[in-house]
């Protein structure tokens, strides 16, 4: 469905290069959930809105590969491009107000997405958007249509988007952050509502998060990100239960849980790394605990069947690290 | 009040009065509806609740930054709702607020390591060089490089302030610390080192916490009892473990069963409860209990009589005609 080959975006600033995403690859499946997680700064939204043409930066240098159904998207004219975002790649944004105008009405707004990609006509499309609005879950959709974005609730708006971004039948949804704004209750309305499109439309979702929660609850594969490089890509199983990299490891281990007593967080020491500044060998070679003196090489991606992860450590290092942490009572 | 109380609050209401859309008309949001609650000694009462629900706002009564419609709060013995300024005064540095948004708080023209040492100043708590060597500790343990002492705000980010904030209100080690979304703002390692942070600061000094955020998970893991907010009101209240473990609340029951949970172990997952509709307005409160038009066991008489907020189990209170969990 989707194929990201070395995927690379810096962009030029005055400080120097910023290398926001350096060297991504990944594969998403047909209607498969892949879920992308990394802190604040990690290259998450760059990277897929470079994918999209939505990085229009002057300074923005953009390299690699990017292939949606076989066909390489990077680098397609703006109207190229146009077809495609909104059509069989539908877009969620954690504001919705990113994603929808004020000064229209939510129906005007679904019906003109709609007539874009398509030949209906605007009775046809209104009647798809009544449609939508009822199946995202809108009460009363044959009124609310025409109202605008300021009467509804954030979780409103943000149904209100998902219905907008599944207009078009889209093979491919993106999602940024899409609950990150909203309560815990509201989210779970969201992300219950995403995977029941997800089912009835048959369409892979990406889903950009820094919270291993929603991970855990929606993602097939997950790939961990830090400073614009994968550190570990696997199923989402195997990276929760049996995570590789030690940056997962603090990732995992400093998630306050509900369902677990109080224990001491597990903290990654020192800050993250500065975008302008990331080593040449591992990035996160300098907040490791476990670095040796080949972490100044930078670690490829590699690993156990399709359990990947981009570090030095051998298997066996990595078995007596995490036996010797559960002797010593941590979590992870 | 008994020793054992630090800070107690009774029947607590605030309300703001805005114009309505139509002329002259106004309309009455009751933020918060007749709280009370105690916070102990050396505790870290948890609060929890959603968006609106009025957090914030009691926070702010707590401390008198806000004028509380009602009620009153007793602090250390004293009474201070109705004080002055000045009266307040010596109360003040005894109760410090973590502000869930450092921006607006932090002096743009000052360094950060002015603004961490200011309120040592003024409280003259020791030499110039004492006061330096205790910014640059604060520094560090905030997770935040002592050599950027001598910048501004504007030069760092967001979660960088937030730790810039939390630092300052440190610094006098007050007694009462209510944190108000601390750490919302900051990714998940650096939130683990601040509240590693927090608790290793109040063992150390003794502190009492009232920390209120909306992470089920973060004020889980910091509380020892938790308070339950929705729409103004506390609905629930208890140990942190029997609350999370048994909550009373159809409210809490179905906010705990829908946090997004790691499943690392073999262990079953709660069934999720999910809730419909959101949140109504608070300027358009519910009869009866004000939960029951999005309560799954809701019955007649929730929408007509109030439920009291009693202690239905030694030191578990709750308000609600049909509590949960009841027989475990
Ligand atoms: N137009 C731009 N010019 C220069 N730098 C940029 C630009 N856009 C993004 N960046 C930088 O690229 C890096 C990656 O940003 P990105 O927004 O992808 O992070 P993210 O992982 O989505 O973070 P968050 O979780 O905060 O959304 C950051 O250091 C950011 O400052
Ligand atoms: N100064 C004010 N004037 C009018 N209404 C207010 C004022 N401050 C708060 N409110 C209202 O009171 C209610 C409670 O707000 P509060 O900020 O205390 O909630 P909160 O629980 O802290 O929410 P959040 O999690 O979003 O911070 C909201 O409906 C809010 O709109
Ligand atoms: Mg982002
Ligand atoms: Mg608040």
């Amino acid at each position: 469905m989707l194929s990201v080959r070395d995927l690379r975006v810096s962009f030029a600033t005055r400080q120097g290069a910023l290398r926001a995403v350096d060297g991504l690859s990944f594969d998403v499946g047909s209607k498969e959930v892949l879920g992308i997680v990394g802190e604040s700064g990690s290259g998450k939204s760059v990277a897929m809105y470079s994918m999209l043409g939505l990085v229009r930066d002057s300074n923005v240098t953009i390299s690699g590969s990017v292939k949606f159904e076989g066909r390489e998207i990077l680098g397609l004219s703006d109207r190229e491009m146009q077809s495609v975002r909104g059509g069989d790649i539908g877009m969620i944004f954690q504001d919705p107000m990113t994603a929808l105008t004020p000064v229209y009405t939510v129906g005007w707004q679904i019906v003109e997405q709609i007539r874009a990609h398509t030949d209906m006509t605007k009775q046809q499309a209104r009647e798809r958007a009544i449609g939508l609005l009822g199946e995202v879950g809108i009460p009363d959709p044959k009124s609310r249509v025409d109202h605008y974005p300021h009467e509804f609730s954030g979780g409103m708006r943000q149904r209100v988007v998902i219905a907008m971004a599944l207009s078009c039948n889209p093979k491919l949804l993106i999602a940024d952050e899409p609950t990150t704004a909203l309560d815990v209750t509201t989210q779970a309305q969201i992300l219950d509502l995403m995977l029941k499109m997800q089912e009835s439309y048959g369409s892979s979702i990406v889903i950009i998060t820094h919270d291993m929660g929603v991970i855990a609850e929606m993602a097939h594969r997950v790939v961990v990100m830090y400073a614009g490089r994968p550190a570990e890509i696997g199923p989402e199983v195997d990276v929760v239960r049996y995570p590789r990299h030690p940056y997962t490891w603090g990732l995992l281990g400093a998630v306050p849980r509900v369902d677990s007593k109080n224990r001491r967080l597990v903290t990654i020491p020192g800050t993250s790394v500065s975008p302008l500044d990331v080593p040449e060998g591992c990035a996160f070679g300098p907040r490791c605990e476990h670095r040796m003196e080949i972490c100044d090489e930078r670690p490829v991606l590699h690993g156990p069947g399709d359990h990947l992860d981009a570090c030095w450590l051998s298997d066996a290092q990595r078995l007596a690290i995490r036996s010797a942490r559960s002797v010593a009572g941590g979590a992870s | 009040m008994s020793d054992d109380v630090l800070l107690r609050a009774t029947d607590i209401v605030k309300s703001f009065t805005s114009r309505g859309k139509k002329l002259g008309a106004r309309s009455v949001a009751t933020a918060v509806n007749g709280v009370s609650l105690e916070v102990r000694r050396g505790e870290t009462l948890g609060i929890v609740g959603e968006s609106g629900c009025g957090k914030s706002t009691l926070a702010r009564c707590l401390v008198q930054l806000l004028p509380v419609t009602s009620g009153t709060v007793e602090f250390n013995g004293a009474t201070l709702t109705g004080l002055s300024r000045r009266q307040m005064r010596p109360h003040r540095r005894e109760m410090q607020l973590v502000f869930q948004d450092p921006y607006a708080s932090l002096n743009p023209r000052r360094t950060v390591g002015d603004i961490v040492a200011d309120p040592m100043r003024i409280n003259k708590v020791g030499t110039e060089a004492e006061i330096g060597e205790r910014v640059r500790e604060l520094f560090a343990t905030v997770g935040l490089d002592p050599a950027s002492l001598r910048r501004y705000p504007h030069e760092f980010s967001g979660g960088q302030r937030q730790r810039i904030g939390i630092a300052r209100s440190l610094s006098l080690n007050p007694s009462l610390v209510v944190a108000d979304e601390p750490v919302s703002a900051l990714d998940v390692s650096v939130q683990a080192q601040v509240l590693n942070l927090m608790a290793d600061l109040q063992e150390t000094f003794k502190l009492t916490y009232l920390f209120i955020a909306h992470d089920l998970g973060v004020v889980r893991h910091v509380s020892d009892r938790v308070g339950v907010m929705y729409l103004g009101e506390i609905v629930e209240l208890g140990e942190a473990e029997v609350l999370y473990e048994k909550p009373l609340h159809p409210y809490t029951e179905a906010l705990l069963s829908v946090v997004p949970e790691l499943n690392d172990t073999d262990a079953p997952r709660r069934e999720r409860i999910l809730i419909s509709g959101d949140v109504p307005d608070p300027s358009d409160r519910p009869t009866g209990c004000a939960f029951h038009p999005r309560c799954p066991v809701a019955t007649a008489v929730c929408r007509t009589d109030k439920p009291a907020f009693v202690e239905l189990r030694t030191g578990r209170f709750v308000a609600c005609h049909h509590p949960r969990n009841l027989d475990a």
